[in-house]
């Protein structure tokens, strides 16, 4: 894999000098990165979030404008205005976020702008299914195209963003975490698709977080931290550890140490929980299991297989649901989110939109909830807040789970990702319940803070805590699971002991490959 | 905080200068007019005092604007909340006589109630129907607007004048006067205290400006949205609805005038949006643009210029404060973008200056 690169003559493709980029205010997110990405090479980007990686490409890529510096294509300086441009140019590329249409078909998707016409401008589908088939058959895309969007796997729509930038000729692609979003069996054909593109002599810039795909796949890693590039590597006997140091200037703690579980009392269990949503889709089919108290239990499974529903349901955002839940022994079928509340904390996946008001004070963000449980936040009246006891609340969070913050009183948006995330923690676990659901706790964090966030998780189970924790980071789930149970297609298939199982296993349950009864 | 006093002060500034160059260029002597708008509105105890009664109905519906808004329950049903109000006042004050002491006590609340329960048709159409109350509040106003008037020439007309009004109400429901200052003033900033108190202090404000901002942060923290936004509706109704009272109870006729509502609905309307819906943002603009109101009448008849030229000033000021606000914080971006990019500039230098030494090593 190395050695390919090596017969290949070293052509500067593209040359980024001295890029600066400043989010406004003042946020230096891409600080004057040289880089120069070699032809024919698959040049992985690393870095912990908000190193740069994305900036720095999405500056390439038109799609924001950049403060200063200068890229060239072949020897020729560029500023692309829009991806449009950049796409004309032979750049193309796949967001986290697919870009399609869920109810058109796979060739519609592809060739959508770039519609293959005829006479009067009358779509000439035959010639575009012809082309469109060529390229299938020629990268071994292995795809139907005249399925909908809708009805493929998330590893499928991935596969037709790709198409569709083959489609428009591109020859360098740039993929944006890629990963993220799929299982390891998908991972590995994911890998084996970029060799074969690679043979045929695509450029590919591959954005990731995770070592081990980086040091499989890449011919050239270029570490990023804190906006800056740290190094330029050859991949020639390169180990996660020294790759590890240059992304987080550190050793990185990869396992976080706990002790053997020792669970107590059930605080939860679901009783045959079937929901189905108004479209007569049944999104739960009789779930059952129970958490004990002091013991982490996990729950893996690809995105959309009912994890979303099952967190309503506990959390009373969906009512409609078949079956019982009881916490402590109480069924909470029939209580109100705030009574559920007293009995359950509850970190959501969207730190943005569900865990947080984004323009509010880190007070009004750390008190929400505690100002109706917590009776020490209550004034002279019951009605009344206590200012006084608000704020120091607050401050006992920030002390206690490290928040950096500008002051107490600024927005929480002024606050890094990590931080926040911190400061929601915080707030949950303060609560101090039986139970506490976690969705996502880690996701989109740099590597500090999720450390940081696990070994808080871990000491919150061995003071008597039971925790569900929903993740799509299996790395994670069998860092801190002591059970771990597998959702697919609103089942669970199997409940595993995380020290037992390899990933491989588990990633076949959640495709479904394994633990059916169909 | 800070930030919102500069841009309102530029803003304000802005449309003087503008208000002075059309004046100016339309052929008014455009600083005596200025004078004398200041001097009627603000020189002396009766032009004060006038403005200050002015202020009063703006208080309000500023306020029940700016509440709404600022929780997320966009009530645009003032005008409709308003006139109920009023009429409400008109009507037991008609029919009912008592002393001053139980009777103004008895009317207030007769006002709150009756615009609390016009807005809270439009929160039970939301909560029931879920109905858009930004289309609803503001078809009730029609409603409201017809249904008065009908009353007002049929039902409860006042035979002996020629327009449209009711008769005057009884002695008793009369706000006393201040020597000159009316006591609609003091309730109008009672409320406002009120407010202040409820949104900072209470939990159930607290619970307001979370929904406003994120309903479903709120939903998922125990907070009860439905709950809480048709308490959000009934408190903006009801201080609409006494701002209504206050021109029946407050005014010189003492009874519903057709066009009694004049335009304090939407005037409240727009001194929430300048004011951010700020609590006390809405005070300050509410006395703000009764200044002009009230100098106008004095410009006017002093200067000839038509006191219609006030809504301009009106205008640009909203115009200019709104935009300050949202061009500042781009200009503020860029100067900061422009100063960093200086620093991490000047940094390189440094660094290349090292690279090249080391490169001749």
């Amino acid at each position: 894999m190395v050695n390919a690169k090596l017969n290949r003559p070293d052509i500067e493709l593209i040359k980024i000098s001295s890029l600066v980029k400043i989010y406004p205010p003042a946020t230096l997110a891409v600080d004057q990165v040289d880089l120069t990405i070699k032809e024919g090479e698959i040049h992985s980007i690393i870095g912990e979030n908000g190193a740069g990686k994305s900036t720095l490409m999405k500056a390439l890529y038109g799609l924001i404008p950049y403060n200063s510096g200068k890229i060239y294509l072949r020897g020729k300086e560029i500023n692309f205005g829009s991806p449009k441009e950049a796409v004309r140019a032979g750049i193309g590329m796949v967001h986290q976020e697919f870009m399609l249409i869920p109810s058109y078909t796979v060739l519609e998707n592809v060739i959508l702008g770039v519609e293959p016409t005829g006479y009067f401008g009358v779509l000439n589908k035959r010639k575009a299914r012809e082309r469109v088939e060529k390229l299938v058959e020629e990268y071994n895309l292995n795809l139907n195209l005249n399925a909908r969007i809708e009805d493929i796997s998330v590893a499928a729509r991935q596969k037709v963003e790709i198409l569709k930038l083959l489609y428009k000729d591109v020859d360098i692609l740039i993929l944006d975490e890629p990963t993220a979003v799929l299982t390891p069996q998908e991972i590995e054909e994911l890998f084996s698709r970029l060799k074969r593109l690679k043979a045929m002599e695509k450029t590919i810039i591959f954005i990731s977080h995770k070592l081990d795909e980086v040091l499989e796949l890449s011919d050239t890693i270029t570490v990023m931290r804190k906006g800056k590039k740290v190094t330029t590597m050859v991949n020639e006997n390169l180990t996660k550890s020294e790759l590890a140091r240059a992304m987080v200037g550190r050793e990185v703690v990869f396992t976080v140490k706990k002790d053997e579980a020792r669970p107590g009392d059930e605080v939860l269990r679901i009783n045959n929980l079937t929901y189905t949503d108004r479209y007569k889709q049944e999104r739960l089919k009789g779930i059952n299991f129970n958490i004990r108290k002091g013991e982490i239990v996990g729950l893996a499974g690809v995105e959309g297989n009912g994890q979303f529903e099952l967190v309503n349901c506990i959390m009373g955002l969906i009512d409609d649901y078949q079956g019982e839940i009881l916490i402590n022994g109480v069924r909470i079928d029939n209580l109100s989110i705030l009574e559920r509340r007293k009995l359950m904390a509850y970190l959501p996946q969207d730190r943005k939109d569900t865990g947080s008001a984004q323009d509010l004070s880190l007070i009004s963000n750390s008190i929400m909830t505690h100002h109706r449980i917590n009776p020490g936040l209550t004034g002279r009246w019951e009605a009344l807040l206590d200012p006084g006891a608000s704020r120091e609340l607050t401050g006992q969070i920030i002390d206690k789970f490290n928040v950096l913050i500008p002051g107490i009183d600024a927005p929480i948006s002024s606050l890094s990702g990590g931080n926040q995330q911190k400061v929601i923690v915080g707030r949950e676990f303060m609560l101090n319940t039986d139970f506490v659901l976690l969705d996502q706790p880690t996701r989109g964090l740099d590597v500090g803070s999720i450390e940081f966030i696990q070994k808080e998780i871990i000491r919150k189970r061995d003071s008597g805590v039971g925790i569900l924790l929903i993740s799509a980071d299996l790395d994670e789930l069998f860092n801190l699971s002591d059970r771990l149970l597998i959702i697919y297609q609103g089942r669970i298939v199997a409940e595993v002991d995380p020290a037992e199982v390899d990933k491989e296993e588990v990633g076949e349950y959640m495709l479904g490959a394994k633990g059916v009864a169909s | 905080m800070k930030k919102q006093i500069i841009t309102a002060f530029i803003g304000i500034i802005v449309a003087f200068l503008a208000g002075f160059i059309i004046m100016a260029l339309q052929g008014y002597n455009p600083a005596a007019s200025y004078y004398q708008l200041f001097s009627y509105s603000l020189f002396s105890r009766f032009a004060l005092f006038t403005t200050l009664n002015k202020a009063a109905p703006l208080i309000l519906t500023g306020l029940s604007a700016a509440i709404g808004f600022a929780s997320g329950a966009v009530n645009l049903g003032q005008v409709g909340q308003f006139l109920i109000g009023a009429m409400g006042v008109t009507a037991v004050g008609l029919w009912v006589d008592l002393p001053a002491p139980v009777m103004i006590p008895l009317l207030i609340a007769v006002a709150l109630s009756a615009g609390a329960f016009y807005a809270g048709i439009a929160a039970f159409l939301r909560v029931k129907f879920n109905m858009d109350e930004f289309i609803t509040t503001l078809m009730l106003n029609f409603l409201a607007g017809f249904f008065t008037l009908y009353l007002i020439s049929g039902p409860m007309i006042d035979e002996k004048m020629y327009s449209p009004m009711t008769p005057m109400i009884n002695r008793g429901g009369w706000f006393p006067q201040f020597g000159g200052l009316n006591f609609a003033f003091f309730l109008a900033v009672a409320a406002l205290a009120v407010i202040y108190f409820i949104w900072n202090y209470t939990k159930i404000g607290y619970e307001w400006k979370v929904m406003g901002r994120n309903a479903l942060f709120a939903k998922v923290g125990g907070c009860d949205n439905q709950k809480n936004y048709v308490r959000v509706m009934l408190v903006s109704g009801a201080l609409a609805g006494l701002a209504g009272a206050i021109m029946v109870l407050g005014g010189m006729q003492h009874r519903f005038v057709k066009g009694i509502d004049a335009n304090y609905g939407w005037d409240g309307v727009m001194i929430a949006i300048v004011a951010n819906n700020g609590v006390i943002g809405t005070g300050l603009y509410a006395l703000f643009f009764a200044m002009l109101q009230t100098g106008a009448m004095g410009m006017e008849l002093e200067t000839s210029v038509p006191s219609e030229f006030v809504l301009v000033l009106q205008a640009i000021t909203v115009l200019f404060v709104v935009a300050s606000r949202e061009s500042a914080h781009l200009l503020f971006n860029r100067i900061s973008v422009l100063l960093r990019l200086r620093k991490v500039r000047s940094q390189e230098r440094v660094s290349k200056g090292d690279d090249s030494d080391a490169a001749f090593d």
